[in-house]
C-alpha cells in the first residue's frame, strides 16, 4: 500500500483536538501506512479574506509539507479544495507548475476512501441515526457529495436523514461569521430548524468547521445537537 | 451608511426582509430548475456560449449593427460615462415633458429617472413594481422584482401615500390600481424610455423582454422610442437572442418564456427610434481578464434568487443599483472609488450564485479576486487587522510555531471559551465558543425523534407529449389559454394570423403588421390563428421564421407578479388569449 499523509487542518487540531485519530483508524484498517502532518494551514483564512501574499506564504509551508508524498488525505473539503483549487494560482511561474503538481495529490478523505481499493473488505455498523450536512465546498467545489453519501450508506444499522434546502450553506464561511455576524446568525438559524425538524441529534458532516458553528449556535440557544465528522463515525462503525 | 454591514444590520433590525424574501425565493428556485429542466438540456451552454461570443467579438458586432441601424432609421449613441449617458437621453428627448420609463438596470445604474427630473422633466415608472418603490423612494430591491422587499401590506401603504383609496391589500386590487394609473398616464405622453436585454448585430433589431404590457406601450410610442442599455448587450444574431431568451425567463421567474418577447425593428412611420449603449467602465472590465466575463451577465437574477446572504439581508443592503452576488462582482468593478469595496465580502463563499448562473459565470470566483484586490487597495481592512494577517502567516511559518499557536488556541477556548460573550452591539449573537475538550456521545445516536417534517419526493414528470401541437396545446393551457379548433367572433376581438409557434413554451409568434402592440393591448380578447404545421420545438428553432421585420412573440395573457410574486392576468392587454389550431393534422 502506498504511504499517504494525513493531513491534520489548523483549525480542527484547535477545536477538536484528537478527531485526526479517527481518520487515521480509518486509513489504517484499510492497510494505509499513515504518516501525520500538522502545525499547517492551507491558508484559506487570509485568502478568503483577501490577503494573497500571506496565504501564499502559510499555504507554501503545507505544500513542502506534502511534497514526499503520493497522496495527502485531508479531513476537511474546504480546506481540500482550498490547496486543489486556489493555492496553485498564487504561485508564479515555475512555481505555479510545482504548486500546483504538489496540490493536485491532495484529496479529501471522503473522495478517498470510497475509492479505495480495499473498501470492500471492511464492515461498518453503527445503529442509530444521523442527520448529514452537505457543505457547500464538498458539494460545489469538490462534488464529493455522492462520495461521502456513498460511505454513510455503507453503514449498516444506521438511518442517515437528509435536511431539507440541504443545497443551503449553514452561515459559517470563515471569517464571514466574525464579520457579517448577524447575516451568519440567520443563516444558522434557519439551518439549526432543518436539523431539529429531522429529530437526529447527530449531524454528520465532511467539514468540521460547518458543525462547529452549527453546535456552538445549538449549545448557545439550547438545543441538544453534536457535530460529528465523517471520520468520527466510519470510525466509531468500524470498532 | 457607509458599510454594508451598516446597512444590512438595519435592514434586518428595522424591515426583517428575509420573512418576505426567502418564502418566495426557495420556491422560485425550485420553480425555475424545473422550468429549465424542461429542456433543451444544452440551453445554458448555447446561451454562454451566444453571450462568450458577444464579448469576445463586440468592437466588430458594435460596427455591424451601426450599419443595420443606419439601413432601418434608428438613431446609434454610444456613451463613455453614466453622465454622459443620462444628458444624452435628455438631448434625444427635447422638449418632451411627460417620459413613461419603463425598467431598465442601465437606467437605474446612470441615475437615468432622477437626471431627467432634475431637468424638470415628469418621468413615470411604469413597471408595477417601479411605481411602487419609486413611492417608497429607496429603490429596487431585486433586479426583475423591485418590490419584492414590501409585502402586500406595506404596498397598500406606500399607494395610499399618493392619495390612491384603497379598499383592501388583494394584489389584483394593487396591481390593477397602478396598471390604471400608468395606462392613464400612456394616454397622454411625450415618449417613450425601456431597457433592452439585447440587440441583434446581424439584423438591426432590439430584443426586450417583458410581462405587463408596458414596454409594448413605450416602444410603440408615436413619436419618440429611446431604449438604454450596456454595450455588451449586443448578440451576433438572432440565433443569440435566442439563446438568451431559452434560459433568460425560466432563470429570472420560472416562466417558459415573459408574455411579451419583443424584437423591435424599424420605427414606426413618423416614430424616432434610438439605443443609448453605456460603457461607463465597461471597456476597462473587459480588457480585464480576471472580470471580462461578467460582461456575459444577461441580468436574470437567478444568483440572488439562490443567495442565502441576499435572502437574509435583502436588496437594500447592498446600497448599489445592482444587488445581490453579482452585484457584489459589478458594484466596485463599475464604481472602483471603493464606495462598494466592501461587497464582494457580502457572501460566505458557498458558490451556489455560481451554480445558479445559466452563462456561467465564476461568481464566487470573482468574489474573492475582488476581496484581494479591495485589501490591495486599501479600501477595505484597517492596520489592526492588517497585523492580524501578518502575525497569521507568520504562526504558520513554521510547524513548531504553528503548533503552539494552535495549542494556545485550545488552551484558550477551553479556559475562557465560555466567558466571552461577543461585544455590546452584537450581544444578540448566540453562539458559543466551542469548547474543544468536550467528548462526543454516541448514546445521541440511538436518542433521536422521530422525522417531523416530509421532504417531498421528486415528482417524476410525466413525459411531455412527442406530438408538438399537443405539447402546444399542453404547455399553452398551462399559461391561460385557450386552444380550440374554431373561436365564435365576439366585440372587441384582435383576430390574428400567427407566423409560427413554439411548443415547449405554448408561444405564438406574430410578424409584421399582426406585432403592432397597440391594437393587441386595446383588444378585449385576442384570438391567434396557428397553422399546426408552423409549430417548432423550441425557442431557438423559431429563426427562419423571424423574418426581418417588427417581431412579437406572445406567450400567454399579459401579466405581473410584482406583489409578493402572485400572478395576476390582464395588466395592459387582454386577460383572455385564445389560440385556433388550423392546419392538416
Amino acid at each position: 500500500m502506498p504511504r499517504v499523509a494525513l493531513f491534520d487542518p489548523c483549525y480542527m487540531s484547535a477545536l477538536r483536538p484528537g478527531d485526526i485519530n479517527f481518520a487515521r483508524h480509518v486509513l489504517e484498517t484499510l492497510g494505509d501506512t499513515v504518516t501525520l502532518l500538522d502545525g499547517r494551514c492551507c491558508g484559506q483564512p487570509a485568502f478568503n479574506s483577501g490577503f494573497r501574499a500571506e496565504a501564499r506564504a502559510t499555504g507554501r509551508q503545507l505544500l513542502k509539507a506534502g511534497q514526499p508524498f503520493e497522496t495527502v488525505v485531508v479531513t476537511s473539503g474546504s480546506c481540500t479544495a482550498m490547496v486543489r483549487h486556489y493555492l496553485p494560482p498564487l504561485f508564479e511561474g515555475r512555481r505555479a507548475a510545482g504548486a500546483a503538481s504538489i496540490a493536485s495529490r491532495f484529496v479529501d478523505f471522503a473522495s478517498y476512501v470510497a475509492a479505495h481499493p480495499n473498501l470492500g473488505r471492511l464492515s461498518f455498523r453503527l445503529d442509530g441515526v444521523v442527520a448529514y450536512h452537505d457543505s457547500c465546498h464538498t458539494r460545489r467545489e469538490l462534488h464529493a457529495s455522492s462520495a461521502v453519501r456513498s460511505l454513510l450508506s455503507r453503514i449498516e444499522g444506521l438511518e442517515v436523514r437528509s435536511l431539507a434546502h440541504e443545497e443551503e450553506c449553514c452561515g459559517f464561511g470563515g471569517t464571514f461569521s466574525a464579520k457579517l455576524p448577524e447575516i451568519s446568525v440567520a443563516m444558522m438559524t434557519s439551518k439549526l430548524d432543518d436539523v431539529a425538524v429531522t429529530g437526529a441529534r447527530v449531524l454528520v458532516s465532511a467539514d468540521y468547521s460547518c458543525l462547529a458553528h452549527l453546535e456552538s449556535g445549538a449549545r448557545g440557544i439550547g438545543i441538544q445537537l453534536e457535530g460529528w465528522s465523517l471520520a468520527e463515525l466510519l470510525s466509531r462503525a468500524l470498532s | 451608511m457607509r458599510t454594508y454591514h451598516e446597512r444590512a444590520s438595519r435592514e434586518m433590525r428595522l424591515e426583517r426582509p428575509s420573512a418576505t424574501v426567502t418564502p418566495i425565493m426557495r420556491k422560485l428556485v425550485n420553480d425555475a430548475h424545473a422550468m429549465l429542466a424542461r429542456g433543451p438540456l444544452d440551453a445554458r451552454q448555447r446561451a454562454a456560449n451566444a453571450r462568450a461570443y458577444a464579448i469576445d467579438h463586440l468592437d466588430e458586432l458594435h460596427e455591424q449593427l451601426r450599419a443595420q441601424f443606419e439601413r432601418r432609421g434608428i438613431g446609434y449613441h454610444r456613451c463613455a460615462t453614466a453622465a454622459g449617458a443620462a444628458a444624452k437621453v435628455a438631448e434625444l428627448l427635447g422638449d418632451a415633458k411627460r417620459v413613461a420609463k419603463s425598467k431598465t438596470m442601465v437606467g437605474e445604474e446612470v441615475g437615468l429617472t432622477h437626471a431627467l427630473r432634475a431637468r424638470g422633466m415628469e418621468v413615470l415608472e411604469t413597471d408595477i413594481g417601479e411605481y411602487i418603490v419609486d413611492i417608497e423612494g429607496r429603490g429596487p430591491s431585486h433586479i426583475t422584482a423591485p418590490a419584492l422587499h414590501l409585502n402586500r401590506t406595506r404596498i397598500k401603504e406606500m399607494l395610499e401615500r399618493t392619495g390612491i383609496e384603497l379598499e383592501d391589500d388583494d394584489p389584483v386590487r394593487l396591481s390593477r390600481v397602478v396598471r390604471d394609473a400608468v395606462g392613464a398616464f400612456f394616454q397622454d405622453c411625450d415618449a417613450g424610455i425601456t431597457g433592452a436585454n439585447a440587440v441583434v448585430a446581424s439584423s438591426g433589431r432590439i430584443t426586450i423582454v417583458e410581462n405587463e404590457g408596458n414596454v409594448s406601450l413605450g416602444a410603440s410610442h408615436p413619436k419618440l422610442h429611446i431604449a438604454i442599455t450596456g454595450i455588451e448587450k449586443v448578440v451576433a444574431d438572432e440565433a443569440g437572442a435566442l439563446a438568451i431568451l431559452e434560459v433568460l425567463a425560466p432563470s429570472a421567474t420560472a416562466q417558459p418564456l415573459t408574455s411579451f418577447t419583443h424584437f423591435l425593428a424599424d420605427p414606426l412611420p413618423g416614430q424616432q427610434r434610438h439605443v443609448v449603449f453605456v460603457d461607463n467602465g465597461r471597456s476597462r472590465i473587459l480588457r480585464d481578464p480576471r472580470y471580462r466575463e461578467v460582461l456575459k451577465c444577461i441580468r436574470c437574477g437567478a444568483c440572488m434568487n439562490g443567495c442565502p446572504v441576499y435572502r437574509a439581508a435583502g436588496g437594500l443592503s447592498y446600497g448599489s443599483p445592482y444587488m445581490g452576488p453579482i452585484g457584489a462582482v459589478v458594484s466596485p468593478l463599475l464604481w472602483p472609488d471603493g464606495r462598494y469595496a466592501d461587497l464582494p465580502f457580502a457572501s460566505s463563499l458557498c458558490g451556489q450564485c455560481t451554480e445558479e448562473c445559466p452563462v456561467g459565470i465564476p461568481i464566487h470566483r470573482m468574489l474573492l479576486d475582488l476581496r484581494a484586490d479591495a485589501v490591495k487597495d486599501h479600501h477595505v481592512a484597517d492596520a489592526k487587522e492588517r497585523l492580524a494577517w501578518k502575525g497569521f502567516a507568520a504562526a504558520f511559518g513554521g510547524a513548531t510555531r504553528a503548533r503552539a499557536a494552535t495549542a494556545l488556541t485550545r488552551i484558550g477556548l477551553r479556559s475562557f471559551g465560555r466567558a466571552i460573550r461577543p461585544p455590546g452591539p452584537l450581544r444578540d449573537d448566540p453562539r458559543l465558543l466551542p469548547d474543544p475538550s468536550l467528548d462526543h456521545n454516541p448514546e445521541l445516536l440511538t436518542s433521536a425523534a422521530a422525522r417531523r417534517d416530509v421532504i417531498p419526493e421528486a415528482a417524476i414528470a410525466e413525459p411531455p407529449p412527442a406530438d408538438r401541437a399537443a405539447l402546444f396545446t399542453q404547455r399553452a393551457a398551462q399559461l391561460g389559454v385557450t386552444v380550440a379548433s374554431s373561436a365564435e367572433p365576439r366585440d372587441g376581438d384582435s383576430r390574428l394570423r400567427a407566423t409560427a409557434a413554439i411548443a415547449s413554451t405554448g408561444s405564438v409568434l406574430l410578424t409584421g403588421e399582426a406585432a403592432s402592440r397597440r391594437p393587441i393591448l386595446a383588444a378585449s380578447r385576442v384570438v391567434v390563428e396557428v397553422d399546426r404545421t408552423t409549430i417548432v420545438a423550441f425557442p431557438h428553432n423559431l429563426q427562419d421564421y423571424l423574418g426581418d421585420g417588427d417581431a412579437l412573440i406572445l406567450t400567454g395573457a399579459s401579466r405581473t407578479a410584482d406583489v409578493e410574486k402572485i400572478l395576476v392576468r390582464g395588466i395592459h392587454g387582454a386577460e383572455e388569449m385564445v389560440v385556433v389550431l388550423g392546419g392538416e393534422g
